[in-house]
């Protein structure tokens, strides 16, 4: 009986002693957040999470693109969320489940690019090359660049965050800086990108070429003409980038990093895009919740409008049209964020905008475009022809891009085009979910 | 005699083995006896009543240690050195006991009346049992043989309107999937509100282990327990009753106790086969092709008179000829049923046998059981085989030791049966307008309005998992010193959760050449248990103490794998799949425990007890693993006070109050409170890290402290009985899921920050109506009310499609958020909703709440009544004043706006079509403009209901007839369930719930309805 006993308070102490231990189990997927970058290895991983961070369904996998085009004048939406014929509609409520989306997607991107940054910058020498070290933190600033641009685009100006949040404190409560401001911001981590960024051709990481880009495209928004013009210039005159033949080229055939390309986002059969769901129909495993609407068939399929651009719809098994950009199975569908084809027309009407001497070349940078999708010369002779040619390039050539609402804002083109007759819509509406838990963010007017 | 009777109904200890250690006693004192001396008595224990033996009865003889077990006849017999005339004390389960003096060695037989009610049962309580007049808090026992019928997977499915305060809803008719169950409300929001499941002292996990998702609620690991191999199931509710499982305590405790044999009993064989069958009791009343076209084009030509720029009309309305261009007129439209093709009569299956019995030193129970449920809705089942193995051992007088051992697997067919498109198949079935051929105009099956064609999802379906479970304990019981016991235990659950799905290229998920997918998942508990404890019995002092403590250790392990494109669809596994992926986790937490209890009684009047554990969980901060949940109990027996023991009526009176804190941690991440970087983000093909979770060291226990005051009365030798229980509860630090401002790069983290209330009352009324040799009639009546309120939340949560659940402070759990139809304006035919801040116009602001899940009262009503051979049971359940949304309407219900997209409902038939009419239906004037608004309150039902949960009829062949063919008993039954639901509900079923989160209740879409069935069966007993 003693040994039952002394066993029974032998396990009472050993349980006591060895509580601490016991109680303490660590994660075998996860790592402390003490120090998660300290040496080449560990910073080149953290770059990666950035990246994979604009990959993210909520940017450019699905959500951030979507705001892009199904707010223009293509899309019509067959589901049953209105939340997603709130953009078709231009009535976007700000309990809208997408904007949410979206802005934590692009937040979440800032401070995995605020991490990279701080961190890899505040390695010491020896840990990795003074050269590696300046380029990962480059492409973090381009991320980053990149992240606000397309905040400031779509809500205005945006509290600016540029320390890594390492407590529940940290980061909250930042009032929004003005538009101005936002893209001040964005021009400054361009410029402090490149720098650091190798002149290499690389189209699924930033790289040098890939800040001119980008800033041709900042400075076409910011009407800087001439900048714009000159960025742009960079790119065409590289001969690593061209327009690829027929229009299918940069995306049919499963093909991925054409020369189309500057900047796209990989993805593969194991880091999946899920944007096709939207768009394939239910034969081929996706919902068709997005489809062409009839204008828009319409005018992909006018042999004089859409040109060989009609390969972005098909039909399906029970006559019903769909868009076929993002196709693949396995989803490795790419998400173009900059293809040459837009440098071409960035520089067109930024040419065009300038007048004058400059409208000839504005007519031919249009005319390369209209070319690659088999289609004759335009034949604009005035800005304004060209202005207007170029705008409706622009829609067919990236339909299923986000591009269309976000050119006919910056041009002031909405309210005639889409019927837009509330000023204030411009502006998509500061997310209430986000609003109700900071109360340091002011909702855009209007709403 | 007052001071036997107090000593027999003083404190008794909560330990188990108490009552095998008194049996030990005996033996050892026994032998002491000088056999010279030694005289033989005999006696034979019968019931009162029937004159049948009682076998299994306690003989004591008063004043000794004496007492042994009748055998298989109710015989007794005692070579012993007292001397006649002896004062027997006699005790069966379910009998009164019984004080009885045998003056001559003649034969002596004894007649025990059968219990009034339940009051003299043994109640299994926190690590012990309890005499029921004796319990502090509040438990209630349930006896599952009452339920078993019911077609359910789970035994607590069963139980819906047996327990007062215990809400359980189905949520879908598919057998064995997870219920709602919910213990005096609900405590938490992002915390589990799951009551703690304990199976012979095994804490078992009931958190669903699917991962392939069906659209909904999901597989519940609780169904994997036989209800035939459970003797007994207590649900503690009060802090008194749950403090002793302190940290998990919080939401109710279920106690499952499995049968065992008894010592010394003749091996007994039982066997019960049922075969059954089911059917929904009524389908969705929906339109025909002819009154689905009236209806678009009405919306078509409204929406074109609203707004002229979308130039619609008669001209172009969508329904005109062919010729026209149209899709021809309404009147030439076709009509296609897909619900009669998913629906089906289902069989039901049950075979149960066991074997039960036991010598001197062994008892042993034998079980196995085959049920197989096919779900109303093809081509889903249920399959479980289990196998049970029950044994204890007395090594020597002072020392027992013993296994309990479940085995099980089960077996699923299973489908989409709630949300989602692709593989909906429920969805595919109701949802596709009712107009659209199955077919092509190439004749080629295919799917319409998003949804896969039903035929070939019929035909293709491929989703099955198999559950091999086991729960099992290992027992020691030592006395140490006379009256010092100790346990130890080790326990174990385990199950392995082997799921797969494939979709071939008929259907959508698997277009367009195929898709596998596999997941094993592993959930391994282990537990180490030791316990203490004391008692002392000494005039009208009655003392009793326990100390033990427990270490748990959870660990959960998934491996899964897809593979897509496939060569054609003869190849079904990965292997053969083009491109393949794979994943794994890992997830572990540890609990160590420390508990104890002090009880004292005196006189048999007063009863105290004070109860204290200490938890400590790996999950949380450094500084905050350690809760401590302390209780106290108190009751007043007032019928032993001198001036109620002579009043012959009130037989029972008993005055209880406890108050106590308990928590919880369930449904928190293991590793929630830590900092982490995580892997999982790569690029290009390469590992990639990120910042995953912010530290919170803060993270704590929620605590729930709980109040209870209740009051039994038993009346008239406790024939009537009544127990009445008041409480409230109260959660401080609840667990929450805090939204953080994502301009910080994170979008939540958990945190303690509600608080959550929870008040109510429960009533039980138990009567024998009638009871004399032929005829017994019983009748229980239990009705309770929770009312459940948020005290504190920073900022309101919203939950479900369209925002339809809204968590707010000051308002329940699971409120519904809707724009209020206040009517339909006669002239216009537009919905008139209720403009809440008045501003003229109908925007998000004037979302209101509008009721919630929650029922003002519910319950159940049950008689039993036997009459010679025949026995019969009528079982009610009800609730009354909880809403449900009806969101298959509100799809259903589109004013053909819906168009081809969406079938449309019979009810929106009624719809406004010229001024002067008089409905609740409003213009058809598009989806979430005005009438037809997201959130509109219009699909918002009343979810009240009052169910025959089950109707029995029995009939048990007399005794002199089977035992001429050597059986023991042969009854024959029939049970019908469900066989009436009277509801104001529109749905099918008031129950029905198709979210799988806890925060999503109460939203019925595209899930089948609990089946109306029938069952005939046999018990034999051999």
């Amino acid at each position: 009986m003693n040994t039952i006993k002394y066993l029974g308070f032998l396990l009472l102490l050993v349980a006591f002693s060895s509580c601490e231990k016991y109680l303490d189990v660590e994660p075998k997927a996860s790592i402390s957040d003490d120090q998660p970058i300290f040496d080449q290895a560990s910073a080149e991983t953290a770059l990666r999470g950035v990246y994979s961070a604009l990959a993210d369904g909520g940017y450019y996998g699905t959500s951030f693109q979507s705001i892009g085009y199904l707010s223009g004048d293509n899309i019509q939406w067959t589901g049953s969320q209105s939340q997603v014929q709130e953009f078709i509609n231009h009535k976007v409520n700000a309990d809208n489940s997408t904007i949410n989306a979206a802005w934590i997607a692009i937040y979440r991107t800032i401070n995995r690019a605020n991490n990279v940054i701080s961190r890899v910058g505040a390695l010491e020498e020896g840990k990795l090359t003074p050269a590696l070290q300046k380029q990962i933190v480059g492409e973090a600033y381009f991320i980053r660049a990149l992240a606000y641009f397309d905040l400031a685009r779509t809500w205005g100006g945006v509290p600016l965050i540029t320390e890594p949040t390492l407590s529940q404190e940290d980061n909250i409560g930042v009032p929004r800086a003005s538009l101005t401001g936002t893209y001040a911001q964005v021009l400054k981590d361009l410029d402090a990108a490149e720098p650091l960024l190798p002149p290499t051709t690389d189209r699924y990481r930033a790289t040098q070429k890939a800040v001119w880009a980008l800033k041709a495209r900042f400075y076409l928004y910011q009407k800087d003409w001439a900048n714009a013009e000159a960025y742009a210039d960079k790119l065409i005159a590289d001969n690593n980038y061209r327009l690829l033949k027929p229009y299918s080229a940069f995306f049919a055939n499963d093909v991925r990093g054409t020369q189309e390309s500057v900047f796209e986002i990989f993805y593969s059969p194991t880091e999946t895009n899920g944007h096709r769901g939207q768009w394939q129909p239910q034969e081929k495993g996706g919902t068709r919740q997005w489809a062409p609407n009839d204008a828009f068939v319409a005018l992909v399929n006018d042999p004089l409008v859409g040109g060989n651009r009609n390969v972005l719809v098909a039909k399906d098994n029970q006559g019903r049209w769909y868009g076929n950009l993002y196709y693949r199975n396995p989803a490795a569908d790419p998400s173009y964020v900059i293809r040459i084809a837009e440098l071409y027309l960035i520089r067109a009407e930024a040419r065009a905008q300038q007048d004058g001497a400059k409208l000839a070349g504005a007519l031919s940078d249009l005319n390369a475009v209209r070319d690659r999708a088999g289609l004759l010369p335009a034949t604009a002779a005035t800005k304004d022809e060209l202005l207007l040619a170029i705008e409706n390039e622009r829609r067919i050539e990236f339909a299923f891009e986000p591009h269309r609402w976000f050119d006919l804002v910056r041009t002031g083109r909405a309210a005639a085009v889409l019927n837009l007759t509330d000023p204030n819509r411009v502006l998509l509406p500061i997310p209430a979910e986000q609003r109700l838990i900071d109360k340091a963010l002011e909702q855009n007017p209007g709403y | 005699m007052i001071k036997e009777k107090a000593l027999a109904s003083g404190w008794r200890t909560f330990h188990s083995f108490f009552l095998t250690s008194a049996l030990l006693c005996f033996g050892a004192a026994a032998q002491a006896q000088d056999a010279q001396n030694n005289i033989t008595i005999r006696g034979k224990v019968v019931d009162a009543l029937t004159r049948q033996p009682l076998a299994g009865a306690t003989v004591h003889i008063k004043g000794t240690t004496h007492e042994v077990v009748t055998d298989n006849k109710g015989e007794f017999n005692f070579l012993t050195g007292q001397r006649l005339p002896v004062t027997y004390s006699i005790s069966y389960v379910g009998f009164e006991a019984l004080d009885t003096t045998q003056v001559s060695e003649a034969p002596f037989i004894v007649g025990l009346h059968q219990a009034a009610n339940q009051l003299s049962d043994v109640v299994v309580v926190g690590y012990g049992t309890q005499q029921r007049k004796n319990l502090i808090g509040s438990v209630t026992k349930i006896n599952p043989a009452e339920t078993r019928n019911i077609p359910a997977g789970s035994f607590d499915a069963q139980l819906q309107g047996k327990v007062p305060g215990v809400q359980i809803s189905s949520n879908t008719g598919v057998p064995g999937e997870a219920v709602n169950i919910r213990v005096r409300g609900a405590t938490s929001i992002n915390a589990d509100n799951d009551p703690l499941y304990v199976v012979d002292g095994v804490f078992i996990n009931n958190n669903t282990l699917q991962t392939i998702g069906t659209g909904g609620k999901a597989t519940s690991p609780i169904s994997d327990i036989n209800p035939a191999d459970i003797e007994s199931i207590e649900v503690l509710k009060d802090a008194e009753a749950t403090a002793l499982y302190g940290s998990r305590g919080a939401n109710g405790v279920i106690l499952i106790t499995t049968k065992r044999g008894s010592f010394n009993q003749r091996p007994t064989v039982s066997l019960n086969v049922s075969q059954g069958w089911a059917k929904a009791a009524k389908l969705w009343d929906l339109t025909t092709g002819p009154e689905h076209a009236t209806l678009v084009n009405e919306w078509w030509i409204n929406t074109g008179l609203d707004n002229p720029a979308l130039n619609r009309s008669f001209a172009n309305r969508p329904f005109r000829p062919v010729a026209e261009g149209g899709r021809g007129l309404p009147e030439e439209q076709k009509t296609y049923d897909r619900l009669g093709e998913v629906f089906r009569t289902a069989q039901l299956q049950n075979y149960d046998v066991s074997l039960t019995g036991g010598t001197k030193t062994t008892k042993y129970y034998i079980g196995g059981g085959f049920n197989k449920q096919e779900a109303i809705l093809r081509p889903i089942d249920f399959n479980r085989a289990s196998f049970k193995v029950n044994l204890d051992q007395k090594i020597n007088e002072k020392v027992q030791l013993g296994v309990s051992n479940t085995f099980t697997r089960t077996y699923r067919n299973q489908a989409r049966a709630g949300d989602g498109p692709a593989g909906g198949l429920l969805q595919a079935a109701l949802h596709t307008p009712t107009y659209l051929s199955p077919f092509n105009e190439q004749g080629v099956p295919v799917g319409r309005a998003g949804f896969d064609n039903v035929g070939l999802l019929l035909e293709h379906y491929d989703v099955s998992s198999v559950s091999l479970r086991y729960i099992g304990n290992l027992y020691i019981d030592a006395e140490l010193l006379p009256n010092l016991k100790f346990r130890s235990s080790f326990g174990a659950d385990y199950n392995n959760y082997n799921e797969s799905e494939y979709w071939n290229t008929f259907l959508i998920s698997g277009s367009p050449n195929g898709l596998a997918t596999s997941s094993i998942g592993q959930f391994t508990s282990l537990l180490n248990e030791q316990t203490l404890s004391y008692r002392k019995r000494g005039g009208k002092h009655n003392f009793g103490a326990l100390v033990g403590n427990t270490l748990q250790s959870d660990v959960y392990t998934r491996t899964a794998a897809e593979g897509r494109g496939f060569a054609n669809n003869s190849f079904k596994l990965i292997s053969s799949a083009a491109t393949t992926t794979a994943s794994q986790s890992w997830t572990k937490s540890n609990l160590v425990s420390f508990f104890s209890k002090v009880g004292y009684g005196y006189a048999g009047k007063y009863l105290v007890d004070f109860s204290v554990r200490a938890d400590a969980s790996s999950r949380f901060g450094k500084d905050n693993k350690w809760g401590y949940f302390p209780a106290v109990g108190l009751a007043w027996k007032v019928d032993q006070e001198d001036f109620l023991k002579n009043l012959e009526q009130v037989s029972t009176l008993k005055l209880r109050a406890s108050y106590g804190t308990t928590g919880n941690q369930n449904g928190i991440g293991d590793f929630a409170a830590l900092g982490l970087w995580s892997g999982g983000t790569p690029y290009q093909g390469s590992a990639g890290t990120a910042p995953q979770q912010l530290s919170n060291q803060d993270l704590r226990w929620e605590k729930t402290t709980q109040a209870n005051v209740g009051i039994d009365l038993g009346l008239f030798r406790d024939r009537l009985n009544v127990e009445f229980n008041a409480y409230h509860k109260y959660t401080r630090d609840g667990l929450l899921l805090v939204s953080q401002p994502a301009s910080s790069g994170y979008s939540s983290y958990w945190s303690n920050a509600a608080e959550i209330s929870n008040r109510g009352f429960e009533l039980v009324i138990n009567s024998t109506n009638v009871r004399n040799q032929n005829f017994t009639w019983n009748t229980s009546f239990n009705i309770a009310q929770n009312k459940n309120r948020i005290e504190k939340l920073n900022a309101p949560l919203k939950y479900g499609s369209r925002d339809l659940i809204l968590q707010q402070q000051g308002y329940p759990l699971y409120s519904f958020w809707v724009y209020r139809q206040l009517y339909v304006d006669p002239q216009t035919g537009n919905a008139v909703y209720e403009d809440v801040n008045k501003d003229g116009t109908i925007t998000t602001d004037d979302r209101q709440i509008y009721g919630s899940i929650w029922p003002k009262f519910f319950g159940g009503l049950t008689n039993n009544i036997t009459y010679r051979g025949f026995d019969a049971g009528v079982f009610l359940s009800f609730q009354y004043g909880n809403k449900i949304y009806n969101h298959n309407r509100f799809f259903g219900d589109g004013g053909g706006a819906r168009d081809a997209a969406r079938v449309i409902l019979a009810s929106n038939l009624d719809r406004w079509q010229k001024p002067g009419d008089i409905t609740d239906v409003p213009r058809p004037d598009g989806v979430n403009v005005n009438n037809y608004r997201d959130g509109g309150s219009r699909w918002l039902e009343d979810g009240s209901f009052l169910r025959l949960r089950s109707l029995t009829l029995g009939y048990t062949l007399p005794k002199t007839l089977t035992q001429k063919a050597g059986l023991q008993t042969v009854r024959f039954y029939a049970v019908g369930s469900n066989l009436f639901t009277w509801t104001k509900y529109t749905g099918l079923d008031p129950e029905s719930s198709a979210g799988s989160g806890q925060n999503e209740q109460g939203i019925d879409l595209g899930t089948p309805p609990q089946p109306r069935g029938i069952q005939v069966g046999v018990n034999l007993t051999l």
